[in-house]
């Protein structure tokens, strides 16, 4: 590989960008520019503001401050026809697929109007672009049918239709198996040698190194500086990723004399995106589940839940699990705390009192008639307990914070006397630092009870800091685990961008 | 692309039509006659029209409830501007003033929903409500005769087929083929299925949204002016247009979740309706009746068009993921 020099024309670059949202700088005066015929790969940590960079280059999202220009044109109202316009092409992590189409039918959307053929003629010159890149689809198919790791070929074979001068990949690889990397990349390379530029974000390093020229390193919204990718050693990169200060305190462990009591067992448990899974769970252990996004994390703690149905088996204090429904799930002991609080978990327009009691409502009451004094006393003292800040008991959820939101969600397996196990979905995301303590807290009052906790987050440090032992997710399956005095925010970093793992046929 | 879902709603609504048709024809002679057949399929045309309009509503992913009152604000508008003494010229500026009317009610929807993100079916119930207050400040009863001429004129036949209806069969045609086998119509239904990719496909959702509330709102008060020759008198009260256009899209084959619809269908259903209304007096049977058939004709069809998708989440939640396992090979 060679390094494009000064002399190629940049095809996309940003400079100064700035976005907040809310009280979060997302990005902070990120100066970044891509050349023709590079591969040019973005690093950082969920929450780093990768995400957010690639919003503002492809227009979807508009900066608070700071240019973009593609393919040496300023651009000047953010819109993602806009971008296409100037020549930038995205295929994003979440897919720009219309699923009820067929695979003819997306790709012809996918091409600017100058190249769509007749519309008589779609099946045969849908058949004739996916030959091009040797891909094996069926045309006429609706991308229903076809496999994770189908549809995310698909979309980075989309992008390239339009023919961009700059491609932008968006962790193009979490569904891919080895193989489909390789020959991933050997189409990537194959485009940035025709004179592409070719900006490609992910988490795996050894994928970084291999097939990247440059690489920027992002780190809270800030750039870390930019590197030639020849010489660099995964360890440079994981120090320049995760080195911030420590700021968090996290409440002591109780020691190692732990009851070795198995509470949660897990067997070859499947579901999309993950599987199969073997996992313990003890009494009053706090289990962490690291890995990068979109690695069947999310799928996996809702599939326990009952929300989403796997198959295989799990069981909880030696009984059978149901995870039928949400429901049984909750029968049995489990509760999950979801990350999205206000869409999935929380009643935004109710009180903090209604939020709270809802799940026990037949406990507070007489007759069918709640006891609003009782109610009142209950929610009262566990706000006083997790530190809720708030104007009243009746103060609407949506107008609190998110730390206040995630402690209100936290009040109802307080309430429950029969949980067994908690499932905690990115329980201290958008919650300031201040809030986070009162949450760690929380959890390990309730494991020191002897609940079974499961903590899914995208943040190490969290994980380290919390847990009693974590496990790393990637591509569905555990890689590895780490406890003892192993257990560190580095360590939990290296595994989950050094996670090279054999992907099981999901 | 078509499939066997698509083509389902359309046979059933054929087959229903004609069969309703040959059990009235052969219990009732007075079903056959060129009188009634053109009758009913007068009957229809508002219904057909409006229904048609709607579909595009339901494309895009939302409702138009606003519709009949529309319509109505129609008909008592022609009892202004269609009166039986104007002059040709007044005439036509008279209808002019009804599709005006339409197409600012399309707008005003449009941008309720489009720039103010309200969403569609309560954008237009507040839209229903200030149309029908108008319609009640203009004509708080029945009265204004529409102009005759203008009747005859939109009423106009072949033998016993109506050329507004020919009209519209060639319409719906015309838009099915443009829905299934054009760019544009593609784009449309990429917007009512998936608003996100589309965008990010650099499509422009908003245009689209926006053009089919106008759109269904413009076909509205052009339904407006068959409701009109059929009361022929400038009425706030005219028929439950509101859900039975809704009714017609869905059981042509509309999805309400949008994305996917057919107007020959739309067609087809609104046919079958009006004829449900038709056949029931001949058996002197009261018209009440055809509203409840037609209520429950709806969630059958909801649950039919439905079938394959509800067997297929039936067999995923029996068999765990062996579905998805089946699906996704080795990859």
């Amino acid at each position: 590989m060679s390094i494009p020099g000064p002399e190629s024309p940049v095809v996309l670059s940003l400079s100064g960008a700035s976005k907040a949202f809310g009280a979060v700088q997302a990005l902070r005066d990120v100066s970044f520019d891509c050349r023709a015929g590079e591969v040019h790969a973005l690093v950082g940590e969920n929450g780093s503001g990768k995400s957010t960079l690639l919003g503002i280059a492809s227009g979807f999202l508009a900066p608070d401050a700071g240019t973009v220009e593609i393919g040496g044109r300023r651009r000047r109202r953010g819109s993602p026809a806009e971008a296409r316009r100037f020549g930038l092409g995205i295929a994003y992590q979440t897919y720009s697929h219309v699923n009820d189409l067929s695979v003819a039918e997306n790709l012809y959307l996918a091409v600017p109007k100058a190249d769509q053929p007749s519309y008589r003629a779609l099946d045969a010159w849908a058949a004739a672009r996916l030959a091009e890149f040797k891909l094996d689809l069926p045309t006429g198919e609706s991308l229903r049918s076809l496999s994770l790791a189908q549809r995310q070929l698909l979309e980075v074979v989309k992008a390239l239709l339009a023919k961009p001068k700059v491609l932008l990949l968006d962790e193009p690889t979490t569904a891919l198996g080895p193989e489909e990397v390789e020959r991933l990349h050997e189409l990537v390379l194959e485009r940035s040698r025709s004179g592409v530029g070719i900006v490609y974000v992910s988490h795996r390093l050894p994928e970084v190194l291999g097939i990247a020229d440059r690489v920027t390193v992002l780190r809270d919204g800030v750039s870390q500086g930019t590197f030639a990718a020849a010489g660099m050693l995964e360890e440079s990169l994981v120090a320049l990723m995760i080195g911030r200060p420590l700021q968090h305190a996290f409440p002591e462990r109780d020691g190692t004399e732990r009851p070795a009591e198995v509470l949660l067992v897990v067997s070859a448990l499947r579901g999309e995106r993950f599987g199969p899974i073997d996992l313990e769970v003890k009494k009053g252990e706090i289990l962490g589940i690291a890995g990068a996004e979109g690695n069947g994390q999310v799928q996996f703690l809702r599939a326990l839940a009952g929300v989403e149905r796997p198959s295989g088996t799990a069981s909880c204090n030696g009984d059978r699990l149901e995870t039928s429904s949400p429901l049984s799930a909750l029968r049995s002991g489990i509760v999950l705390l979801s990350g999205d609080r206000i869409g999935e978990s929380l009643f935004p327009v109710l009180s903090v009192r209604a939020n709270t009691t809802v799940q026990v409502l037949g406990r507070l009451g007489r007759w069918g008639f709640l006891r609003r004094r009782r109610e009142r006393r209950v929610v009262g003292d566990l706000a006083a307990r997790l530190g809720i800040r708030m104007a009243s008991l009746e103060q609407p959820v949506q107008s609190l914070s998110g730390g206040n939101q995630q402690k209100v969600s936290l009040t109802r397996p307080f309430l429950r006397g029969d949980v067994k196990v908690i499932l905690a979905e990115e329980p201290t995301q958008g919650v300031d630092v201040g809030a986070r303590f009162d949450i760690y807290e929380a959890l390990r009052a309730k494991a020191d009870e002897g609940v079974a906790i499961i903590v899914k987050s995208s943040d190490p440090l969290e994980l380290a800091g919390l847990c009693d032992r974590v496990v790393v997710m990637s591509r569905g399956s555990i890689v590895d685990e780490i406890q003892g005095d192993d257990l560190g925010e580095r360590r939990i970093v290296e595994a989950i961008v050094g996670s090279r793992v054999v992907r099981d046929a999901v | 692309m078509t499939t066997a879902r698509s083509w389902l709603p359309l046979a059933l609504m054929s087959t229903l039509i004609i069969a309703l048709g040959a059990y009235a024809a052969a219990r009732q002679d007075a079903f056959l006659t060129e009188y009634n057949l053109r009758n009913l399929l007068l009957t229809a045309m508002p219904l057909a029209l409006v229904a048609i309009g709607q579909t595009n509503a339901l494309l895009v992913g939302g409702f138009d409830v606003s519709v009949a009152a529309l319509m109505t604000l129609c008909v008592v508008v022609a009892s202004y501007t269609l009166q039986p003494d104007k002059p040709w010229p007044m005439l036509l500026g008279g209808a002019f003033a009804i599709l005006g009317v339409g197409l600012a009610t399309g707008v005003f929807n449009a941008t309720l929903i489009r720039v103010l993100k309200l969403p569609s079916i309560i954008a237009t119930l507040g839209t229903l409500s200030i149309l029908a207050g108008a319609s009640l400040l203009l004509r708080d009863h029945p009265e204004g005769f529409i102009n005759i001429d203008v009747i005859d004129t939109l009423n106009t036949s072949v033998r016993f087929v109506p050329y507004a209806f020919i009209a519209v069969v060639v319409l719906a045609i015309v838009a099915d083929l443009w829905l299934y086998r054009t760019r544009a119509g593609l784009a449309l239904r990429a917007v009512g299925l998936d608003d996100t990719s589309s965008r990010r496909l650099g499509m422009a959702t908003g245009r689209t949204v926006f053009l089919a509330f106008v759109i269904c709102s413009l076909m509205a008060a052009v339904a407006g002016f068959y409701s009109a020759a059929q009361v022929q008198i400038g009425s706030p009260i005219i028929g439950n247009y509101a859900l039975e256009s809704i009714a017609a899209a869905v059981l042509g084959g509309a999805s309400l979740a949008g994305g996917k619809g057919s107007f020959v269908g739309t067609l087809l259903a609104a046919l079958f309706l009006t004829e449900i209304g038709n056949v029931l007096p001949l058996f002197q049977q009261p018209t009440e009746y055809a509203q409840m058939t037609i209520g429950g004709l709806i969630l059958l069809a909801l649950v039919l068009y439905q079938a394959p998708e509800l067997l297929a989440r039936l067999r995923t939640s029996r068999g765990g993921v062996g579905r998805l396992r089946m699906r996704a090979p080795a990859a």
